[in-house]
């Protein structure tokens, strides 16, 4: 530990003399701990992909949810501290029924995004709390049909995204992301590139440690793929088998 | 209150769908000696009123009468202008209590400018219509009957707001104590299919038939003509005067 941080990482989130907020900062180090989502937009909808690998394999892989459908038409993914995760869904839950209780239609993915990091934000300004250990990519199709990714931070602020993915490995799924992007590419096209990133975290892939999501702009609607029918995807990618 | 808690402000995170995010007044029960529903009730200036909204292919018009009212008795205003400008393209008729209307004008034009500052782009009517609804329900106004119209992307739409929060669209409506006269001058005459030119004249009429016969309602006529373009509003003494030339 520098000296320069002495009180400042401790306690409340207080700023630092050279102004930075160190509470936010090991927030954030929890996000990198966590294994990692990818979310992908295409022009047909949006992706979520998440890898649920168990420590043991005791444990039944089908409770670690990463994955989380929030309303007909979006969904998030979590990466960092699980319980954290839970509350903010719960809460992004309540903001979208709160939507259509008040106007009687569907909340937008921006203004969702911008009800859950108002949220996180007032976890920074606030003494006896800690932040929110954990970044959701939250994915949906607007009521107009248009498909959006956002990014929640722990600090409270969204970030809007063609593709991206949070937890560990960021910068080397990024560079994956970046290069294989295309806007254009069909729902498949997107599962194929969130797979193939996820799978860049080195670890193997295998249909039932895997868990994706989409929201395609046709029906507007979240869809959860079962295990049989993630298979065919990684079996086109080839990257079922790990080379061990 | 809900689990989710404001640590800095302590307020409950989650909103109250039938509460008003700003400006929210005194919630009187809804019965009882000295409640606001009780006051209201009392010798407080009412509309009478009688408030026409219809709806076309090229937008909706609203027409109102201009009298205010002590229980239909004594005209206690001539002037009153009874349509107001809520939203860029839409528009509400104060029905009912003058303070609980005022204030309920007030209130859905600050959340749809709330809603579009935040949003970047305006309310839809229906989403408008819903809010109102609610806060007639279960918010703090009781002693209103408006009828909210209005022009969005999906068409042209005309909604009356019932005082217990009843939410009804339709071709035209009609609210207030001339409804009566004013809907038999409108059945049998309207056409989805008519010109705006031509639901102007016939709103206006609604309303003079009504303020020929009902003594809530009189004075002359406020017209509101919303198109996708926005409001316009322009009030005559003499009910003549707002209809077309022939």
């Amino acid at each position: 530990m520098q000296d320069n941080q002495q009180a400042y990482d401790r306690g409340m989130t207080i700023f630092s003399p050279d102004g930075r907020l160190y509470q936010v900062e090991y927030a954030r180090e929890a996000i990198k701990r966590g294994t990692a989502s990818v979310g992908v937009r295409t022009d047909a909808g949006v992706v979520l992909a998440a890898d649920r690998r168990a420590r043991s394999p005791l444990i039944e892989e089908s409770s670690i949810e990463k994955l989380h459908r929030v309303d007909d038409h979006v969904a998030v993914a979590s990466a960092g501290h699980v319980a954290d995760a839970r509350q903010l869904v719960e809460f992004a839950r309540r903001k979208a029924q709160e939507n259509r209780l008040r106007y009687d239609e569907p909340i937008d993915v921006e203004t969702l995004a911008k009800e859950v990091t108002d949220y996180i934000q007032r976890y920074t300004q606030s003494g006896g709390v800690r932040p929110f250990g954990v970044a959701l990519a939250i994915a949906g199709v607007d009521p107009d049909g248009t498909p959006r990714l956002f990014e929640t931070d722990p600090s409270g602020t969204p970030y809007e995204w063609k593709a991206t993915a949070i937890g560990g490995d960021r910068e080397t799924l990024h560079a994956h992301l970046e290069d294989g992007y295309r806007a254009d590419a069909d729902l498949d096209g997107g599962i194929a590139l969130a797979l193939e990133t996820l799978a860049e975290s080195g670890e193997e892939l295998d249909a039932d440690s895997v868990e994706v999501t989409t929201v395609d702009v046709e029906s507007g609607r979240v869809r959860s793929l079962d295990p049989e029918a993630i298979e065919p995807h990684l079996t086109d990618l080839d990257i079922e088998v790990d080379d061990e | 209150m809900s689990d989710f808690v404001d640590p800095v402000t302590g307020a409950d995170a989650l909103g109250d769908p039938s509460a008003p995010e700003l400006g929210a007044i005194e919630t009187g029960d809804r019965g009882g000696d000295g409640s606001r529903t009780a006051r209201d009730d009392g010798a407080v200036n009412k509309t009478g009123t009688t408030t026409v909204g219809i709806a076309t292919e090229e937008g909706v018009v609203v027409a109102t009468d201009m009298r205010a009212s002590l229980g239909g008795r004594f005209v206690s205003n001539k002037s009153v202008q009874k349509v107001e400008q809520i939203h860029p393209t839409a528009v509400l008729t104060l029905v009912g209590s003058v303070g609980g209307a005022q204030s309920f004008v007030r209130t859905l034009r600050a959340e749809a400018d709330l809603y579009e500052v935040r949003r970047d782009e305006p309310m839809s009517v229906h989403a408008l219509a819903t809010l109102a609804g609610n806060f007639a329900r279960g918010g703090p106004w009781f002693a209103i009957n408006p009828v909210l119209a209005g022009v969005d992307h999906e068409g042209s739409h005309v909604y009356s707001i019932d005082p217990a929060g009843g939410v009804m669209k339709d071709d035209y409506t009609v609210t207030g104590s001339g409804m009566a006269l004013a809907y038999g001058t409108i059945e049998g005459e309207y056409d989805r299919e008519m010109s705006l030119a031509d639901a102007r004249d016939l709103a206006v009429r609604a309303v003079e038939a009504a303020s020929a016969r009902d003594t809530g309602s009189g004075n002359g006529v406020y017209v509101a003509t919303v198109t996708g373009d926005g409001v316009d509003i322009e009030g005559f003494d003499d009910t003549a005067e707002a209809l077309t030339p022939r």
